[in-house]
């Protein structure tokens, strides 16, 4: 936002220029001194370039005025194509969520804010300067009120009127073939024959008395005198339009986009704004711009099970290598399971392993989960059998280091989770052998199912 | 601007051309009738192209003249305002000058003329620019902007303007020769 300068510098200029005495009046309402209220236009023009995407009533509370007057001030400029409006069903929420990102593109600034609203859906207007296009209205103002003048100035475009000096009839260049003659070069009245003047002609012989050479010349010294003024008092804000035109102008988007970035901005800041705004959109059920931000992570994780589906394709095993506090006394397991894969073996499940590369990375997250919350379950309930852990945290320190060094062959980004797993699994040891009957039954349906759903499952947890 | 458009009229046509010819009388008829003629509303008929479609003839009584609705289409050219056209000047006199766009009439007056040609009566009188240059006078070619048409219900008459940019002479008679 380092280029608003000269934008906001520009609109100033030309809420000065064109809309200093545009008075917001109704057409009923009688004038008098009190109500006069030209200016304001300026003024709310000066305001809104010290704020992006605003709510109306805030505005209007800051301004001091009411909220209708500003509501028809701001509807002459969307009519006039400085401002972009938009109007949304809202609750209360959802207005803080507003705040929230004005604050966030206000460095930090708070927004004052309306007292508490019910939570009740409000229609809720906000508008914005749209400054590409003030650029392009401005400049097209300018070269309309030039052109205009400049074709006054040739009175181009206009319809020559005649008129008989005799009997006073009119005719207009319309007529132009009825009235020709062919005796001589001028236009003849139909009813008396008279010699036609050019109108403007006629009045000038009436006023000045001598031609219409006069009269001309001194409509077109107005016109001219008018033309110079428009190139002075013009000057600053061409000057300044010249100046903007290689800039790029400042593009607040949509209120949605704009709020979607700058909640964005904000949420990487605090996630839980980010948390809270989730919240909001859940339960209003109101179009908020944060299913993008959601996306948006759901998407990494996505890369990442992508990765990691790669490497462990490159690793090679199609059987999961068992986390060593999977493995206890009584359990029936390959070799592979255990992390002790052996080079051939490792070769000839190659080609089977790239074919199932995907949906081994989503097995190996949803066991991953299985096995979290199964284990939690075996904990809670098998607490009391000190001895028996003692065992298996013995064993599970052997695989530990077994299954580490895998690790380094392999991923290192979801890994971490396992490892708290792992330095979890020390701490507090598991349960007996008929609960991990229980967790093997566990891991081969997760095996199975590794598909659609499987995923959904995880990504919501 | 032209249009291809299909229009319907009602044919009279004599007793005397029944027989095997009677189509073609007919196709004859409606071309000599209605090419070259102005309508108010769709302009002047340049040519037909084509028969769509003869109904059923009417026989009237007490003449014996028999209608026929025909279908037929045609191109029309109809003048718009601010148009763009090329025109022959026809005439050339202190108020202005006369042009023709094919059947279309158009008169650019005076004030409409750029304001360095100055007129110039005599034996030819012509429109001219101070250094002799430009010559706008009868048979001369001009590019003119239309800024008025008056449609009456049988008539187009159009005003135009030379006082634009890109308007103006664009064949002399004198040079050309």
């Amino acid at each position: 936002m380092a280029s608003m300068e000269p934008f906001n510098r520009l609109v100033r200029l030309a809420a000065r220029a064109f809309y200093d005495d545009i008075s917001m009046k109704g057409d009923n309402q009688p004038k008098t001194s009190r109500g006069d209220n030209r200016g304001m236009a300026v003024v709310v023009l000066d305001a809104l370039t010290r704020r992006q995407w605003v709510r109306e009533e805030d505005l209007a509370k800051s301004l001091k005025l009411h909220s209708k007057q500003l509501r028809r001030i701001l509807r002459f400029f969307e009519e006039e194509k400085l401002v972009t409006r938009d109007h949304r069903k809202e609750s209360a929420k959802g207005a803080k969520v507003h705040n929230a990102a004005a604050a966030a593109a206000s460095d930090g600034q708070p927004v004052t804010k309306e007292g508490e609203e019910k939570v009740k859906v409000h229609t809720h207007s906000y508008c914005c300067l749209d400054y590409a296009q003030i650029c392009d209205i401005v400049r097209y103002r300018i070269h309309r009120m030039k052109k205009k003048l400049k074709d006054e100035l040739d009175s181009r475009n206009t319809i020559q009127h005649y008129i008989c000096p005799s009997c006073n009839k009119r005719y207009s260049a319309f007529d132009a073939l009825q009235l020709v003659s062919y005796t001589d070069e001028y236009f003849h009245c139909e009813t008396c024959n008279g010699e036609l003047v050019a109108e403007s002609d006629k009045l000038a012989s009436e006023e000045m008395g001598d031609g219409d050479d006069n009269v001309r010349k001194r409509r077109r010294e107005k016109l001219k005198d008018m033309q110079q003024r428009i190139e002075e008092q013009l000057k600053p804000l061409v000057a300044q339009l010249e100046r903007v035109k290689n800039l790029p102008a400042p593009e607040f988007g949509s209120l949605q986009a704009w709020e979607r970035a700058n909640i964005g901005a904000f949420a990487n800041g605090d996630p839980s704004a980010a948390d809270s705004s989730r919240n909001s959109q859940g339960q209003y059920g109101t179009p908020m711009p944060y299913i993008g931000e959601t996306k948006v992570e759901v998407d990494l994780l996505g890369d990442g099970v992508k990765e990691e589906g790669a490497e462990s394709g490159k690793n090679g095993s199609e059987l999961k290598v068992l986390p060593p506090w999977m493995i206890k006394d009584g359990m029936n397991l390959t070799k592979e399971q255990r992390g002790e894969t052996s080079k051939a073996s490792k070769l000839d499940e190659k080609s089977e392993a790239k074919d199932g590369k995907k949906q081994d990375s989503k097995d190996d997250q949803s066991i991953q989960e299985e096995y979290i919350k199964a284990y939690y379950e075996a904990l809670r309930k098998k607490q009391e059998e000190e001895e028996e852990k003692r065992r298996m945290q013995q064993e599970g320190d052997t695989f530990v280091s077994d299954s580490q060094s895998e690790r380094q062959v392999g991923k290192k980004y979801k890994r971490e989770d396992e490892d708290e797993g792992i330095e979890w699994e020390e701490q507090q040891p598991t349960g007996n052998t008929t609960e991990m009957y229980k967790l093997a039954d566990l891991n081969a349906e997760a095996q199975e199912s590794g598909d659609d759903e499987d995923d959904l499952v995880w990504e919501e947890g | 601007m032209f249009f291809h458009i299909v229009l319907e009229r009602n044919m009279q046509l004599h007793p005397r051309h029944f027989g095997p010819h009677l189509r073609d009388k007919l196709v004859s008829k409606l071309i000599k009738d209605v090419e070259g003629t102005c309508s108010g509303r769709h302009g002047f008929v340049v040519a037909i192209t084509g028969v769509e479609d003869i109904g059923k003839g009417l026989i009237r009584e007490g003449t014996g003249y028999v209608t026929f609705p025909v279908k037929y289409q045609c191109v029309v050219f109809r003048p718009f305002k601010g148009e763009i056209l090329e025109a022959v000047v026809t005439m050339v006199n202190k108020m202005g000058f006369f042009a023709e766009a094919g059947p279309v009439q158009i008169f650019v007056s005076n004030h409409l003329i750029p304001d360095d040609m100055e007129f110039q009566s005599g034996d030819v009188p012509n429109y001219t620019t101070s250094d002799g240059s430009v010559k706008i006078q009868k048979e001369s070619e001009v590019r003119l902007k239309i800024i008025g048409t008056r449609v009456d219900a049988t008539e187009i008459f159009c005003i135009g303007t030379i006082k634009d940019d890109f308007l103006g002479v664009i064949s002399d008679p004198g040079a050309a020769v």
